[in-house]
């Protein structure tokens, strides 16, 4: 008899973990779907020019007939990208270097050091009046921009990384006779890596964001524009299909640069999760 | 065993010599005084050690008035010799000039400066508030009650990587060009990095604290308001300080777009009117009340977080 009752106990516990488990597979579906239900029940709502979901797949067809300023969809995006692989490959190069330059020197972070912060607490977007001032609507500008958006946070995470490197690291560089270049190189660089790779992440998206927005403000081509051109014709569609394919496309950036700082450094895995 | 003490001291003696060097207090000038400090007494030494850190301190404070000075006159000198072109490049002094004439003179944008600041403010401060109040509950929700998690996650993953500005079209929509836009707009920017960092924060509660209390015999809800909310304050607050920079970003970005006054809207007028000057006004304005709102957060965070420390 006790041990059937044990049994019964047990497999109870069972039972209600695996409904647990199943409730807790379902759920994640039932929330989207409740997301879609909203979605639908605004967009038909009687006087609500909101675009419903099979507008934005009719608008998505349309586009593929129709292009805008003789670009497909996927031009408007590789447009985008485009700047944003420019400003980013700029900004990481010069970033990093400056970063690791007033990190490591404690007088040319002295001198440098409040004139970057200065520029750093000023919005990256707050320059774009300045620069269509400057230098017109262009490719470079929208470039220059998004260059100076991605490089603050690469500055400010390698020059910590830099700074921070644990003094033990150091003293054994010291006791092997290290010169001060084999400290830098082969000490102080690995050891904030990860530090530089989070500068690195948050530049991507956040480099992204501000080539929308320097396009929203004016520009010819890319996705930032064709939210524009939808608010102003009054194609609600085209915002919601564009900011579909930008979050898409965010997403993937985000993914691309995880897998970049697996293979990159892959011991830093390991300290993040 | 005499003979092993002498390098073992030698080494040490380098070894004090190198790491002052790489605490870079000054190079080679640095090795012979270590070997004059070799006859000194200690309390000497601390002297010595003192009053070179001090000269140190200052020279550093020196150069960072240095750079900051020889910037804004090299600027000056610039435009004076006429090397920048003054139609696009106004002087830092015609900058500070405008500054204290713009309090009380509304052109060219229709506003003067304090209305301006204070339009902007409303904007941000609702948009900020309203992410924190909802925010972080949410990520403390999220992160402690996985039932909840598994139904918020999705929407929230769904969401997360479209970026506030391109949110604008669709809230004018909804709510035409008005605070409420705005505020939403800013909303959306500072909410999630307040529910990631709540989140995170509250996943990182250690299991020995919950596991005690449940020993103790405290019920779920009881843990997590007693033990999972308090350890996961740190988090929030960094979350809660990357909010604010997003907050204040964003709003800069809403104003340029869809506004009829504040400070956004003012450098974008700068722009129509080709105003260098209001442009730069603009944006050293931005960006003063940039890092003051930050100093006020960091003075609040030690204020709540003080028994952390």
């Amino acid at each position: 008899m006790r041990k059937t009752k044990i049994e019964v106990v047990q497999s109870e516990y069972e039972r209600k973990e695996q409904l647990r488990r199943r409730i807790y597979a379902v759920l994640p579906i039932i929330s989207v779907a409740l997301l879609l239900l909203l979605w639908f029940l605004a967009s038909s709502a009687k006087d609500s020019n909101f675009p419903s979901p099979k507008d934005i797949v009719d608008r998505f067809i349309l586009f593929l007939h129709k292009p805008i300023k003789d670009m497909s969809l996927l031009g408007h995006i590789w447009a985008s990208l485009k700047r944003v692989f420019i400003a980013l490959g700029v900004a990481w190069f010069l970033g990093i270097s400056f970063g690791v330059f007033i990190g490591w020197n404690k007088k040319a972070n002295a001198l440098l050091g409040p004139m970057f912060t200065a520029f750093r607490s000023v919005p990256p977007l707050a320059w774009v009046p300045l620069m269509t001032m400057w230098f017109g609507t262009g490719e470079f500008p929208k470039v220059l921009i998004v260059f100076i958006g991605a490089l603050m946070p690469v500055v400010v995470n390698t020059q910590a990384g830099i700074a921070n490197v644990q003094k033990l690291y150091l003293d054994v560089g010291t006791i092997f006779n290290a010169k001060s270049r084999q400290m830098l190189f082969e000490i102080a660089i690995p050891s904030s890596l990860d530090a530089i790779f989070a500068g690195i992440r948050t530049s991507t998206s956040a480099g992204w964001m501000v080539v929308l927005a320097a396009e929203m403000l004016g520009g010819k081509s890319g996705v930032g524009f064709l939210i524009t051109r939808g608010m102003d014709s009054g194609d609600y569609s085209l915002c919601l299909l564009s900011m579909i394919c930008i979050g898409l496309v965010g997403a993937l950036l985000a993914v691309i640069t995880q897998v970049l700082e697996r293979i990159i450094c892959p011991w830093t895995a390991k300290k993040s999760s | 065993m005499v003979s092993s003490e002498v390098p073992i001291e030698n080494w040490a003696l380098q070894l004090t010599e190198r790491s002052n060097y790489t605490t870079r207090q000054g190079g080679n000038k640095m090795s012979k005084k270590v070997d004059s400090a070799e006859k000194l007494t200690d309390e000497e030494r601390i002297l010595l050690v003192q009053s070179q850190k001090r000269h140190s301190d200052y020279q550093l404070t020196a150069l960072s008035v240095i750079g900051v000075l020889g910037f804004l006159i090299l600027w000056q000198i610039a435009v004076m010799l006429g090397w920048l072109p003054s139609r696009y490049v106004p002087m830092p002094s015609r900058v500070i000039q405008l500054f204290f004439a713009k309090w009380t003179d509304p052109n060219p944008d229709g506003a003067t400066l304090g209305v301006n600041i204070i339009g902007s403010l409303q904007v941000a401060l609702t948009g900020f508030g309203l992410a924190i109040v909802i925010g972080v509950p949410l990520g403390l929700l999220m992160g402690w009650f996985h039932a909840f998690d598994k139904f918020m996650r999705p929407i929230f993953e769904i969401l997360r990587p479209i970026p506030p500005v391109s949110w604008i079209p669709i809230t004018i929509l909804w709510m035409g060009v008005g605070l409420k836009a705005k505020a939403f707009i800013v909303f959306f920017s500072a909410f999630v990095p307040c529910v990631i960092n709540a989140y995170t924060g509250i996943k990182q509660t250690s299991p020995v604290l919950i596991n005690f209390s449940k020993t103790c015999g405290a019920s779920n809800f009881t843990i997590f308001y007693k033990i999972g909310i308090p350890s996961a304050m740190t988090m929030t607050f960094a979350g809660v300080r990357v909010a604010l920079g997003n907050a204040w970003a964003t709003l800069v970005a809403a104003e340029m777009l869809a506004a009829s006054n504040g400070l956004g809207y003012m450098i974008q007028q700068g722009r129509q009117f080709a105003r260098p000057d209001i442009i730069i006004l603009g944006i050293v304005v931005i960006g003063a009340i940039g890092v003051l709102f930050t100093s006020l957060l960091a003075k609040i965070e030690d204020k709540v977080l003080g028994w952390k420390k």
